[in-house]
């Protein structure tokens, strides 16, 4: 029952050969091989896995690839500016030490961007509620927390120019 | 890398497709709204099913929208987008309420609220408010449309009055009675992403007065394997003025009809205790609203 569906995955379409049951975190994984989505619990709890879709945080370890078909799909690889330079959200973690073992950081970048996205003036309560769905074991969650805020801060501020 | 069972993958585009499929392979299938908990399930080997028929992008099954009457939420109408319903705020409150508490907002913004009430888990966050407000659930098949309130809906755990061939196509929710307030609350181990220890909504109608009640329906979620809605607390209040000794008379009353289990989320005596507190803080807060409505 093997089929080829086309994922378009950060603006780019990939032809890859599924099946029904095929989730969309193995085939971003293993078969398109972009691994910086990352596969932690596979239950929907930890958010290691989550990408834009049609630019809303989901979650690709409980997603079929096929029910993927026909919408524009994000990973942490799609955010970074054409020339190659961080994603000003990507400066914001860096820069408040948000960082430490990264492995939820993608999951938690691309949460914090859909955020700020849909409210670009969130609360420390709407942050953390945006992210209570991304598990970080190591960083204690203060210096995520702020460089989402500085992130949001440097949004507002353009805005209003 | 493959760890679902083998199954065939369908995606109608049409309501009338999928009615057609149920009718065809309803027995052999299941249908995908959110994935939230059927993947989990199909993951976790709990089911098994030879067919899916994806119902997430069949656009005509979600949506909101207003009537006359009151409001129609399309089965398939995503959990954040009813969190974010500024237009659902005012008369609705206590659904958005609910919808904002289920899961994180990744969960949200792929569960529906069609599938919340179908996967029928006594813990679940919507049928509650759902069934205070006096939605009603539209079942449709190829055979034709049936209509059950909301609190008729779950029959037991993981069991709805659903036949085979049949899908929840809409929720009906009329507009809130005049001088009337309805509100929702929860109570859990932690402040996000847990499963609820209780939940609970309340539906307060006052006479034109303001004051004396005129109906009252108090629905626990989580406390039996169906949401309960409560005939003590009505049988004390209406025709009353609210006042400390009843508030009391309340909590012990909702106590009394609750049958919790006991469960690694919480004891069946802290869930009693959970159902007096919540029922003596939301109808408080109900007729307090409905005095001001
Ligand atoms: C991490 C996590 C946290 C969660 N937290 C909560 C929580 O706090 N509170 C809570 O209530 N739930 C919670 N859930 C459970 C789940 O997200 C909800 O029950 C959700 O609303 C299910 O909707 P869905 O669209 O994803 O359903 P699906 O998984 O797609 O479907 C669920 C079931 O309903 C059936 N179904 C779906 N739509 C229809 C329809 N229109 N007609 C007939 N049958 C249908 C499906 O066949 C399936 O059997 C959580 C899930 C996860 C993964
Ligand atoms: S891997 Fe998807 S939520 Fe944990
Ligand atoms: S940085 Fe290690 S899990 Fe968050």
């Amino acid at each position: 029952m093997k089929q080829i569906i086309t994922l378009n995955i950060n603006n780019q379409n990939y032809d890859v050969v599924v099946t029904p049951m095929d989730l969309l975190v193995d085939v971003i994984r293993k078969t398109v091989g972009l691994t910086g989505t990352k596969k932690g619990c596979g239950q929907g709890d930890c958010g290691a896995c989550t990408v834009l879709i049609d630019g809303k945080p989901e979650l690709s370890c409980i997603k079929l690839a096929v029910a993927s078909v026909g919408k524009k799909i994000t990973t942490i690889e799609g955010i970074a500016n054409e020339d190659g330079t961080l994603h000003p959200i990507q400066d914001a973690f860096l820069d408040h030490g948000a960082v430490q073992c990264g492995f939820c950081t993608p999951g938690m970048i691309l949460s914090a961007k859909a955020l700020v996205d849909r409210n670009p003036n969130p609360t420390q309560k709407e942050i953390k509620t945006a992210i209570s769905g991304n598990t970080c074991r190591c960083t204690g969650y203060i210096n995520i927390i702020e460089a989402i805020e500085s992130y949001a801060n440097s949004v507002a501020e353009k805005e209003a120019k | 890398m493959n760890i679902l069972s083998n199954f065939q993958y369908h995606a109608p585009k049409t309501k009338a497709e999928v009615l057609e499929l149920l009718a065809d392979i309803g027995d052999r299938s299941k249908m995908l709204a959110g994935g939230t908990d059927l993947i989990i399930m199909l993951k976790e080997k709990m089911i098994e099913t030879e067919n899916i028929i994806n119902i997430g992008d069949v656009e005509e099954l979600a949506g909101i929208k207003f009537t006359d009457e009151g409001v129609e939420i399309g089965a398939c109408t995503k959990i954040a987008d009813i969190e974010n319903s500024t237009e659902l705020v005012k008369d609705y409150n206590a659904l958005v309420h609910a919808a904002g508490e289920l899961g994180s907002y990744q969960v949200r913004t792929m569960a529906t609220l069609g599938g919340n009430i179908s996967h029928s888990s006594p813990a679940g966050e919507t049928p509650t408010p759902l069934a205070a407000l006096n939605a009603s659930v539209v079942i449709e098949s190829k055979r034709g449309t049936r209509v059950v309130k909301a609190e008729d809906f779950i029959l037991g755990n993981r069991k709805n009055v659903l036949e085979k061939d049949e899908m929840l196509t809409k929720f009906v929710i009329p507009a809130p009675a005049a001088n009337s307030a309805t509100v929702y609350g929860y109570i859990g181990l932690r402040n996000a992403m847990e499963i609820d220890a209780v939940n609970m909504a309340v539906n307060v109608e006052l006479e034109a007065d303001k004051k004396t009640v005129k109906s009252v329906k108090l629905v626990m979620g989580s406390v039996s394997p169906k949401p309960i809605v409560s005939e003590a607390v009505p049988a004390l209040l209406v025709g009353k003025e609210l006042n400390e000794d009843l508030v009391e008379k309340i909590g012990e009353a909702a106590m009394s009809e609750a049958k919790p289990i006991s469960d690694i989320r919480a004891s069946a005596e802290y869930r009693k205790d959970v159902v007096g507190a919540l029922a003596r803080r939301l109808t408080k807060e109900a007729y307090e609203l409905a005095m001001e409505a």
